[in-house]
């Protein structure tokens, strides 16, 4: 008896641990087209960088130092502060030597979640499936002095005592200059745009809440990251607010609050948008593509893109926004591509593109 | 003189080698023996009527005797001269847990922990509010009937003597030197007396009470379970003789382990079915306790479980409301104790081989004698499941055993129970190594202890945990001067010390750091367990501090203290600004203007007036009635005396009428 047990539960103990490492393991080949792609990332989620070059192919046009750079990020950028949260592929095409693998990557990062997708070549090397790895190369901008011209306004308080924002002065005058209200996904969502009429910048943001027919309050919101919370004197700003479970169908009132407060702020850094187009992606979608080019000395960090779209008439029936991964070095362009709704790409007349900032060293206080 | 009584029938029964002063015993089957003396050539043995013992399992070689005695376990009762075997004494072990634990916790090494903060914060409103559960510093408002009050309370008694921080290391002691004393009351059940106070000097030495004492802070795990290990005894002797002391002292303490963690529920499955298995199995011995029958020690077992149901139900009566009001149904939060420690080999170490340490020597020897011994079988299959549920997500066996409830709980703790289920195993090998080795295994032992508890400790230098300590005292500062505590706040990358900042101040927080107390939609939907370390949660997390963000106005939080410049992008998108800094810049106050003060929250969780009474009296109460009850009701003393073998003494050697 005392043998039978002693077997049973030694043969079980092994069992479970095959069960549970096997299950938990289960990543899937890695000599597949898209097993290879799997793998690599498995590394470059696990920050394994020599591990993850491992899977690259062109060795020779990819090297480490780049390629941990590209995917780990540099300059502070957004990518520095993201970790891959997941990967999901398709295989377009395989043939016996290559094939063409779609990538569709989840992001986690500072901002919430972004995603990014690739169609990414894997050829087949000594019966090992790897991956071509295309890094963006930063082009070197010759050393040159850059005047700063930029307008600036410091606000001085009573003292250290006072609370943040508390200046007893009246605010800067801000008006929302239009407002729309669109049904999106079984939710609502409000649309305007936002102009600082002072003569001084403000600190803005605005909020929304969605009064049901019955009076009551079904949603209250903020225009939270959709929005330039900085103004300078008659800048305009997009600033979107979503009630993703709250029907248009249900709404009988929007009450719209805007809040601004006189801040201290700077023109700087300037940011320019060039070559901004629509057009559709290699999956077929509409987008909004261009550049952005940092036109001061510093380095933007992370670049927050805000388009707004038109109608023939005028009125904003989108606003999209989007997080750029790359940071903006001085004089340096990098593109952007926001995502562009299929179902008002037709009624698309004109639209308009801001870029919020953040700069690590440069947070006004 | 020392009488001994030998039965007529034992004429052949020993060997006695008065050289060496081995003897050997081999044809007591049905017969065990109480007492060796030695006249000359000479060795009389007692021998009991009883039937059915156990033969004792003397090997070749082995310079110790066993006996039975009323609590179903076995006593050495004569040592070899030479061998360095001795039975230690409780007050000795609790000496040695003093020295071991006393410095470690009077420096107060477990401030540094996990959870120490949550349990102190927990305390700390206790201390304050005894009777008004109602707690609205954290999640914007909620009720601590969610936690079983126990050890907050005591903690929250000691700290009007001695403060909240020395509070909650005296209530550590406590819980340490009771499991000591548990774990040699446990021991004695299964092994002998030797044996089982090694087994309890080894439980000051647990790699495993280590870790959830200095890194984990996981004090409600340790003394729930030192209660309820300290309440089996009484259990078996209940199951075995049907005394009425039992069962209201093992009824009591049950209820007041139970009034101490919830886990502990389980805690008390895990330790009880062996020792109904074992009442089972010594239900024919009738060595000071008389035969019982297996009906019989059924029934009691019901009773026992249906009374200690009633009682636990309705001692914690508000956290059985909460919880069914309440359901868990948040998204599950991950938690690296259910990885596969195969496959995470830091895991791995940090869930499993620190915990058990030298402990994993002597898993070969726990198979071998568990599987082996009648009455070692149902410690040995408890232990065995229990260390395949620490195991995590190693094993599919915590999952199928606790269905949806596996992402709920965290199985380090589990592994500490495995621990205390293998000492009585590590006892009986501590005693045959000494027997073997003499003070050449002593010393091993003690290396092996020492090390094993070291690297408990130090875990926490290699492996650390915490946030690096700064100076919260500026920003409970703040929150605590010019009506700022009218807002709500959020702390970033402050770790642990989040939970000082809210015992410190008196400002409410939309962030907490217990996970089934939380309510707030923005937190639930997520699986992220405190916005505080948002970004170690991926998606999920960042998310939910979103989510949270965005209803800063609805929440009047206003107020966010950074450490960590990881969410300062999406603070600032999100409208906050820098305002001061503190520590030398270590931590920055972002502030959002536009938020208006905030509102009392009640979620529909608030508990009624009488369920604060009952909270703020029973649980206490019952810990209280099982204190007593341990203290006056007598315990029934063994009616045999180990004597020493040799015996000085003259030894009368007289047939049995």
């Amino acid at each position: 008896m005392s043998r039978v047990l002693l077997i049973i539960t030694v043969a079980l103990t092994i069992l479970f641990l095959a069960i549970g490492t096997l299950s938990a393991g289960n990543s899937g080949p890695s000599n597949t087209p898209d097993g290879a792609v799997h793998a690599m990332m498995a590394q470059v989620q696990a920050r394994n960088w020599n591990a993850a070059y491992s899977y690259v192919a062109n060795t020779n046009a990819t090297d480490l130092n780049s390629f941990i750079s590209g995917l780990n990020g540099t300059n502070g950028d957004l990518r520095t502060f993201s970790n891959l949260a997941s990967v999901r592929t398709r295989v377009l095409h395989a043939s016996d030597n290559d094939a063409l693998v779609h990538a569709d990557m989840q992001w986690s990062t500072a901002v919430g979640a972004i995603y990014d997708s690739r169609d990414l070549q894997v050829v087949s090397q000594d019966g090992k499936w790897k991956v071509v790895w295309e890094v963006q190369k930063q082009p070197n901008v010759p050393p040159q002095v850059i005047p700063v011209t930029f307008l600036r306004w410091d606000v001085v308080t009573r003292g250290s005592g006072d609370d943040w924002g508390a200046q007893n002065v009246d605010a800067p005058h801000v008006r929302i200059v239009s407002m729309n209200a669109v049904d999106y996904e079984g939710g609502t969502v409000i649309l305007g745009e936002i102009v600082n009429e002072d003569t001084v910048p403000g600190f803005v943001s605005v909020s929304a809440t969605l009064v049901g027919k019955n009076g009551s309050t079904l949603g209250d919101e903020s225009s939270f990251d959709k929005i330039s919370h900085v103004l300078l004197p008659k800048e305009v700003s997009p600033f979107r607010i979503d009630f993703p479970k709250v029907p248009l169908r249900e709404v009988k009132n929007v009450h719209i609050q805007p809040n601004s407060l006189l801040v201290p702020a700077s023109a700087d850094p300037t940011i320019g948008v060039l070559h901004q187009q629509l057009t559709q992606d290699s999956s077929g979608r509409r987008v909004l593509q261009g550049d952005l080019t940092n036109e001061s000395g510093q380095t933007v960090n992370i670049p927050h893109v805000l388009a707004t779209f038109y109608d023939n008439q005028g009125r904003v029936i989108w606003v999209s926004d989007g997080y750029v991964d790359h940071a903006l070095l001085p004089q340096t362009p990098v593109p952007f591509s926001l995502a562009l709704r299929d179902d008002i790409a037709s009624r698309v007349q004109t639209y308009r593109v801001t870029v919020n900032q953040y700069s690590m060293n440069r947070q006004p206080s | 003189m020392v009488v001994l009584t030998i039965s007529s029938r034992v004429t052949s029964g020993y060997l006695f080698s008065p050289e060496a002063h081995l003897y050997k015993l081999h044809c007591f089957s049905d017969r065990y023996a109480e007492g060796i003396s030695r006249r000359g050539n000479q060795a009389g043995v007692f021998v009991t009527k009883y039937r059915k013992t156990r033969k004792p399992e003397q090997q070749d070689g082995e310079s110790y005797l066993h006996r039975n005695d009323a609590h179903g376990g076995i006593s050495v009762i004569a040592v070899a001269p030479g061998s360095p075997n001795r039975t230690l004494s409780v007050t000795f072990i609790l000496l040695i847990a003093l020295a071991v634990h006393g410095p470690l916790l009077l420096m107060q090494l477990p401030a540094g922990s996990y959870d120490a903060y949550v349990h102190m914060f927990f305390a700390s409103h206790y201390a304050h509010h005894w009777f008004n559960p109602w707690n609205p510093k954290w999640f914007a408002g909620f009720s601590q009937t969610t936690y079983p009050p126990l050890a907050h309370q005591l903690i929250a008694l000691s700290s009007y003597i001695m403060g909240l921080s020395l509070g909650y290391m005296f209530v550590q002691l406590i819980a340490v030197l009771l499991l000591a004393v548990g774990i040699y009351r446990y021991a004695r059940l299964w092994v002998d007396e030797t044996a089982a106070s090694y087994a309890a000097l080894g439980s000051v030495f647990l790699g495993s009470l280590a870790m959830l004492v200095y890194q984990s802070g996981q004090l409600n795990t340790t003394l729930g379970a030192a209660i309820t290990i300290n309440g089996i005894p009484y259990f078996y002797r209940w199951l075995r003789e049907a005394r009425f002391g039992d069962l209201l002292k093992s009824f009591l303490i049950t209820v007041s382990a139970a009034a101490v963690h919830h886990l502990t529920l389980v805690t008390i499955v895990l330790f009880s079915f062996p020792v109904i298995w074992l009442a089972l199995v010594d239900r024919n011995n009738e060595a000071e306790g008389g035969e019982a029958s297996t009906v019989g020690i059924l029934v009691r077992a019901i009773v026992f479980g249906i009374i200690s149901i009633a009682g636990i139900a309705a001692v914690l009566l508000p956290f059985w409301i909460s919880f069914f009001n309440n359901p868990v149904t948040q998204a599950p939060i991950p938690h690296p104790s259910r990885t596969n420690y195969l496959l995470n080999l830091h895991n791995g170490l940090n869930f499993w081989i620190i915990p058990y340490g030298a402990l994993i020597l002597a898993i070969p020897f726990i198979f071998l004698r568990g599987t082996r011994e009648r009455r070692l079988q149902p410690l040995f299959l408890g232990w065995w499941i229990t260390t395949l549920i620490g195991l995590g997500g190693t094993t599919p066996v915590p999952h199928w055993l606790f269905g949806r409830f596996y992402y709920v709980f965290t199985y380090e703790r589990f592994t500490f129970l495995a621990t205390c289920m293998a000492l009585p195993f590590a006892g009986l090998l501590a005693q045959r190594l000494i027997a073997r080795f003499n003070t050449k295994a002593v010393v091993a032992l003690w290396i092996a202890a020492a090390a094993t508890f070291a690297m408990g400790v130090a875990w926490l230098t290699f492996s650390p945990i915490a946030v690096t300590p700064f100076d919260t005292n500026p920003i409970a500062s703040f929150l605590n001067r010019d009506d700022h505590s009218k807002f709500r706040y959020l702390t970033l990358g402050f770790g642990s010390l989040f939970d000082k900042v809210s015992i410190d101040t008196s400002a409410d927080s939309v962030d907490g750091d217990y996970n089934t107390a939380r309510l707030l939609p923005e937190m639930t939907a997520y699986g992220a367990a405190k916005l505080d370390s948002a970004k170690y949660y991926g998606v999920s997390g960042m998310e939910s501090l979103r989510a949270m963000l965005k209803h800063a106005s609805q929440y009047g939080l206003k107020y966010i203290f950074v450490r960590d410049r990881y969410y300062e992008p999406l603070l600032a998108f999100a409208g906050w600004r820098p305002a001061e800094t503190y520590d030398g810049g270590i931590v920055t106050l972002w502030v959002k203007d536009d938020v208006p003060p905030a509102q009392p929250m009640d979620l529909g969780t608030k508990p009624a007036a009488w369920e604060g009474l009952l909270w703020g009296t029973a649980p206490i109460g019952v810990a209280f009635l099982a204190l007593l009850a341990v203290l006056l009701i007598p315990e029934r003393r063994p009616a045999s005396v180990p004597i020493e073998f040799p015996s000085s003494a003259d030894v009368v050697l007289r047939e049995a009428k």
